[in-house]
């Protein structure tokens, strides 16, 4: 991800990368129309082309033609569930990225949801712009080359080195840190939530505290913005960070 | 009415089955004695008929025959009915037998023979036959009337005995029954009262001194347990109100204030902000609640698997390093040598030291240190965090770990106040037992997760 992505992107004056008009196609299963009218809101100014089924059959059958890039499926529905949906959808070979809605919390209820095969796993109530950043995240999975180096604008990392530069400068880091700089510049310009970094970089899922997570980011940012450069890492008010691509 | 309710108890009904063995060992002890009786008399007869028989036969003719037609002995008349002298022909040749009784053979034996005299109703007799030496044969015979009046005397006393003796019985059953009834009642009225919501009432125990008051007190103790419960109950779902409320308030006054101050958009996106992170410590507390009840509920052991506390503690310290720095506390871990693995689920384990270490660093002051440990003990290994804060008291050890505790020293620091509910909601899930201690040298706090060997596996060499 560090050129180019497979779907048309654009940037904006600030680095934020948007995917285009024609690149998000989102299918969206869900039975609760209030959430539903909420999410399509969201989903369309973001740029996606959403389709909206309410019942798990006719969104097996909109899943089926597979025109969807990503597909948002809510676990309880009427008639067929959101689960048998998704295990139907992969055992016709179908391999769109799916991120499962629950209201449940049950402690392996996301377990099952990801065994059946879905891609990511959100509980009810959630931030739309949680949401929408997952979405994002799974139309942009990294493209998991074997390249040992990746390059963001000034920013390079060797993966087998496990050393950072800024142009010139190398910057010292904590094996944390590298990290989490690692799981940024694999998804440069994308809106990264902190439940979705400490899911990835730490594998926790819940939010001991808010500050956690910043925390950590202002640590790294200390390193990587040095005074007087372009700062790369930018913080979404109310939804978390993201790494820049300066034009 | 009564006598309907009466039979129904179950005193009552004891009672007429005690009733009934009582008249059956009755009636068993009457057959008894009247068929001894006649085993004795029969015995009886026997020997004082040959008795007599014997006497007479040593007497001379002549002597005999005037002995049997005056009936002149004293035995003879006491305890011989009638007597007969016969030829061997079985003529009669004196005697108050009037004919040779049908079917009596010469053999020295009693028999049982019925005689029709001339005048009256038959009766029997038991009657012996000897043949003398001259060739005549003497017969003598002793009467049942004896016996007969003895049975008549057994069953008058037997009846009248029987039924004074039952009607008592029936009586005692009776009043005990309804005494009983009286009590059962008195427990009716008084679980009738609780279930009407009295829920103080309890049932009369007296000193538990038998089965039913034993009962009684039995149930008592079960309604003390379920006051207490229900007493916590109640607290619980006041402290969740009152919790929410407090957040739910600050949103309203928010958004009421930006609504009527009609502002700038500035000032309105930042109070629609901080509604929304006041709304999530509300969807913080009900996430938790949900939490903490389905993982007292269920005993899922799905994601469990081998977890290294080790590598566990090192994540967590890993995870908290950055905040304790930026709050002067230092985070320390200390491992131990060799992996210590034991049984359980990764994920809720972090969660768990998660909470302590988050509280831990919370509660201690800048320049203090928090430390995760690990330590293999004989049975068991312990996880602990401990901290140099500002404590626990003693008397509030057991209640910080129930639900919304909040020590009077920790009001002023935001949090759910569900932490540690959820901690010992999780150690309880791995059959962990959770010790809250003041740490070394009196300062801070050491909470401890012990967890039993079962869980524990051991160390890969």
């Amino acid at each position: 991800m560090t050129e180019e992505t497979e779907l048309n992107t654009d940037m904006d004056s600030e680095g934020l990368v948007h995917l285009g008009q024609s690149g998000g196609v989102v299918l969206l299963i869900e039975d609760d129309s209030a959430i539903a009218e909420e999410i399509v809101g969201e989903l369309m100014s973001h740029g996606f082309d959403v389709r909206h089924e309410e019942t798990g059959d006719a969104g097996l059958t909109a899943a089926l033609t597979g025109e969807a890039h990503v597909m948002v499926v809510d676990r309880l529905l009427p008639g067929m569930d959101g689960l048998t949906v998704i295990e139907t959808v992969r055992q016709r070979g179908i391999r769109t990225p799916v991120l499962v809605l629950s209201a449940l919390s049950a402690v392996d209820d996301r377990v099952t949801g990801l065994k059946a095969g879905g891609d990511d796993y959100l509980t009810k109530p959630f931030a739309m712009e949680e949401l929408v950043a997952r979405v994002e995240a799974l139309l942009r999975r990294p493209d998991d080359t074997r390249s040992t180096k990746l390059r963001v604008g000034p920013l390079s990392m060797d993966l087998i080195e496990r050393r950072v530069w800024r142009e010139g400068r190398e910057i010292e880091l904590l094996p944390r840190e590298f990290r989490l700089l690692e799981y940024l510049m694999r998804r440069p310009g994308q809106v990264l939530t902190r439940s979705m970094m400490l899911e990835d970089v730490w594998q926790y899922r819940f939010i001991p505290r808010t500050n956690l997570v910043d925390v950590h980011i202002g640590k790294l940012r200390r390193k990587v913005d040095a005074p007087g450069e372009d700062p790369l890492i930018r913080s979404i008010r109310g939804t978390g960070f993201l790494l820049r691509v300066p034009g | 009415m009564f006598l309907a309710e009466l039979f129904r108890t179950a005193t009552f009904r004891l009672t007429l089955a005690a009733l009934a063995a009582m008249a059956g060992v009755m009636v068993m002890q009457f057959g008894l004695v009247y068929t001894q009786m006649e085993a004795v008399e029969s015995r009886r007869s026997t020997e004082l008929l040959r008795g007599e028989a014997r006497l007479l036969a040593q007497m001379t003719p002549e002597h005999l025959e005037y002995v049997i037609r005056k009936r002149a002995t004293d035995d003879l008349r006491l305890v011989i009915s009638s007597a007969g002298l016969f030829d061997s022909s079985h003529a009669l040749i004196t005697g108050d037998l009037h004919a040779w009784p049908k079917g009596l053979v010469a053999d020295g034996k009693p028999h049982n023979i019925e005689i029709y005299p001339e005048e009256g109703a038959a009766y029997p007799l038991r009657l012996l036959a000897e043949t003398l030496p001259d060739g005549t044969i003497l017969v003598l015979g002793r009467s049942f009337h004896l016996l007969a009046e003895q049975k008549l005397m057994l069953r008058h006393a037997t009846v009248v005995a029987a039924i004074p003796t039952l009607l008592f019985a029936l009586l005692l059953g009776m009043v005990l029954s309804r005494r009983a009834l009286l009590r059962v009642k008195e427990m009716h009225e008084a679980i009738d009262l609780i279930m009407a919501g009295d829920i103080h009432e309890r049932l009369p125990a007296g000193k538990e001194r038998d089965d039913l008051e034993r009962l009684a007190g039995s149930v008592n103790r079960m309604l003390d347990r379920l006051e207490r419960l229900m007493d916590g109950m109640r607290e619980v779902g006041n402290d969740i109100a009152h919790d929410l409320r407090t957040p739910l308030s600050r949103v309203r006054a928010k958004l009421e204030r930006a609504l009527t101050s009609g502002g700038e958009r500035e000032a309105l996106e930042g109070a629609v902000s901080r509604a929304v992170d006041n709304l999530d410590q509300c969807l913080g507390i009900i996430t938790a609640l949900l939490r903490i009840a389905e993982l007292e509920s269920s005993r899922r052991r799905a994601g469990f698997g081998t977890v290294n506390l080790n590598d566990l503690g090192a994540d967590v310290v890993d995870l908290y390093e950055p905040i304790a720095e930026t709050e002067g506390v230092a985070l320390v871990m200390q491992s131990t040598a060799v992996p210590v693995c034991l049984f359980g689920d990764r994920h809720l384990l972090v969660e768990l030291l998660v909470n302590l270490v988050d509280n831990a660093i919370k509660f201690t002051p800048e320049g203090g240190q928090v430390t995760v440990s690990v330590l293999r003990q004989a049975g068991s290994v312990r996880l602990a965090v401990t901290d140099t804060g500002i404590g626990i008291a003693p008397e509030e050890h057991g209640a910080v770990l129930s639900r919304f505790y909040r020590s009077d020293k920790s009001r002023h620091v935001p949090g759910s106040g569900l932490g540690l509910s959820l901690v010992s909601a999780i150690a309880h899930l791995h059959d962990a037992t959770v010790q809250i201690e003041d740490g070394p040298e009196g300062r801070g706090t050491r909470f401890s997760i012990i967890f039993m060997l079962q869980h524990a596996l051991k160390a890969p060499d």
